[in-house]
């Protein structure tokens, strides 16, 4: 699809001109206008308009020599097109603060029809040295939607066109799952599954981590290269040969693995999810190992990457990674078609434990927790 | 080639170098890979010291058991633990005053030097790596000492996960809103 140059661009000044504090009432002329500004960029032929942006709460305060701002940003958006929009990326980025990284924000999971409008909240914070203030620091621009007949518009800088269809079709297989229940048990199989899933979030571990990119020059005390085990799911296109990484206490890095290609398509995309277990049993999702690979029929491909994963021990719980599972959560073929893990492979109790559910489970769940199981039926029967 | 010690490499690695010093270093580091990796190396310790610093239990005062350690040396355990926090007025001397001064003093000239013109920022950013971070109140890039973090509320059931390639996503169901939304930050 392709898109006009000419961008419309709405560019709102947020009254960010709440009284600076300490350091930063000596330096106006240093630090410029005691303000801040977004911009928010969306095409002339979106199907997305902005109807409104409101900063509500939005502020800045003073940190020692660094200016930290807090954005509140609630954008209203108006599907402008014929077609019930399914998800939204909004690409975020301050180049002045963060030149070597990006950010987005979604809304998966939607059902939105034409003429209706819906809101969006990007909330931020940035910090930034005094001397850095610029005059617009955030860009929020489109990047990508998503609609119901799973097409897509949008300059796709992210890879929204893949992420977005990868959560559609898990949002189909699990609303089929749930509607099976429903036509099958009734009401209570239903209720039974929603409090099943709400009792697994509500035990799945949740780890902080920290994320280093690029290869370390010293090993670590104690580290040592570990194999990966792996999880196969029958109909899986993507076959995991064998693997590796090195592990030290509550550090991963440099994750390597073997892969071949057993479908009857090309491949340029997959990913591995990443579990570990620790030295107490439990078993948590580490992340996932993506790919872009070239990968042919038949054709076999080795992934390397150079990160590390830290995961941050809790109070009297030191955290000793001790052996790692890998399977296969996600290909995307050489014509931009996406294939998942089936309902039943996730069944594995390892996968039901340490995986959290999709976006549309989690949406339905927390729906019933709220609002109720009628609520839910009700959505269900929606589409 | 020769290297500075690891002495002034810590000192960079904190931040904590004269200006004309850091100026030379980061020249060299921009030439030697082994000298930085070594500032890597001690901007991980510093950041794992703080990321255990910043993992006490709120309950835990370090006060107390700084007054306990210190009294269980010189009396004894039990009567370590009868110390608790300061209850004995403190004795007023008038040095205290000029102390206070030379502090007062310190405290103005730190200001004044802080609002020198900063170094070159973009020769720091070369050299600094980007690090994504998970916290109770958000995932955000860090790089050079700025940060950029989308947040949601601390009390969200979030859902986070990890692309080794360099990203970080976090997923929670809005409360207001009811909508799934997902943060996602990327390294480049």
């Amino acid at each position: 699809m392709s898109l006009r140059n000419n961008i419309a661009t709405l560019v709102v000044a947020s009254a960010l001109a709440a009284p600076w504090g300490g350091s930063a009432q000596q330096t106006p002329s240093r630090a410029g206008e005691p303000r801040s500004s977004v911009k928010v960029a969306f095409p002339a032929d979106s199907p997305l308009t902005v109807v409104s942006a409101d900063w509500g709460e939005s502020r800045t305060s003073a940190r020692g020599g660094a200016l930290v701002l807090d954005l509140q940003t609630s954008l209203l958006l108006r599907n402008a097109g014929q077609r019930h929009v399914r998800g939204v990326i909004l690409l975020v980025q301050a180049q002045e603060v963060t030149p070597g990284g990006k950010a987005s924000v979604a809304a998966p999971s939607l059902d939105v029809k034409p003429g209706e409008t819906f809101p969006i909240k990007v909330d931020l914070r940035l910090l930034l040295p005094l001397q850095a203030v610029g005059a617009a620091p955030v860009e929020v621009a489109l990047d990508g939607v998503l609609f119901d007949d799973l097409t897509f518009y949008g300059p796709n800088r992210l890879d929204s066109r893949r992420l977005m269809t990868a959560w559609e079709l898990e949002a189909r297989r699990d609303r089929q799952h749930m509607k099976g229940l429903l036509a099958a048990g009734g009401a209570p199989a239903l209720q039974r599954a929603l409090l099943d899933s709400l009792a697994r979030q509500a035990q799945r571990p949740v780890m902080g981590v920290q994320l280093a990119r690029g290869g370390r020059a010293t090993n670590l005390p104690g580290e040592r290269e570990v194999q990966f085990s792996f999880l196969r799911f029958p109909d899986a296109p993507v076959e995991p040969l064998a693997g590796s990484a090195r592990l030290a206490l509550n550090e991963a890095r440099a994750p390597q693995l073997d892969v071949r290609n057993r479908s009857g398509r090309a491949i340029r995309y997959l990913e591995i999810g990443w579990l570990l277990k620790d030295r107490f049993g439990r078993e948590f999702l580490a992340g996932s190992v993506p790919a872009k690979v070239e990968l042919a029929p038949g054709a076999s491909s080795r992934i390397l990457q150079e990160s590390s994963l830290r995961f941050p021990d809790r109070p009297g719980q030191p955290l000793v990674i001790e052996s790692m599972t890998g399977f296969v959560s996600h290909v995307e073929f050489a014509d931009g078609a996406v294939w998942i893990p089936p309902r039943a492979a996730l069944a594995d109790p390892r996968l039901l434990g340490a995986l959290a559910p999709s976006p549309e489970e989690q949406r339905l769940t927390e729906l019933y927790r709220r609002k109720g199981l009628q609520t839910v039926v009700d959505e269900l029967k929606k589409f | 080639m020769r290297h500075p010690s690891e002495f002034d490499l810590a000192l960079l690695a904190g931040g904590e170098l004269p200006p004309w010093t850091r100026w030379r270093l980061t020249s060299h580091l921009r030439r030697c890979p082994s000298c930085q990796a070594a500032v890597e190396g001690f901007r991980q310790a510093r950041e794992w010291t703080r990321t255990r610093a910043s993992q006490m239990p709120a309950e835990v005062s370090w006060n107390r058991l700084a007054i306990e350690m210190k009294a269980n040396i010189r009396l004894g355990l039990e009567a370590g633990e009868c110390v608790g926090p300061a209850t004995v007025e403190p004795v007023r001397h008038p040095w205290r005053v000029a102390a206070a001064l030379a502090s007062i003093t310190v405290v103005a000239f730190s200001g004044w030097l802080l609002q020198l013109p900063a170094p070159n920022l973009g020769q720091a950013r070369e050299q600094a790596g980007i690090v994504l971070e998970a916290t109770a109140s958000g995932i955000g890039l860090k790089e050079n000492g700025r940060e950029l973090t989308l947040l949601h509320q601390p009390a969200d059931q979030v859902t986070l996960s990890v692309g080794v390639e360099g990203s970080l996503r976090a997923r929670y169901v809005d409360r207001e809103t009811g909508q799934v939304t997902i943060h996602h930050v990327f390294a480049q």
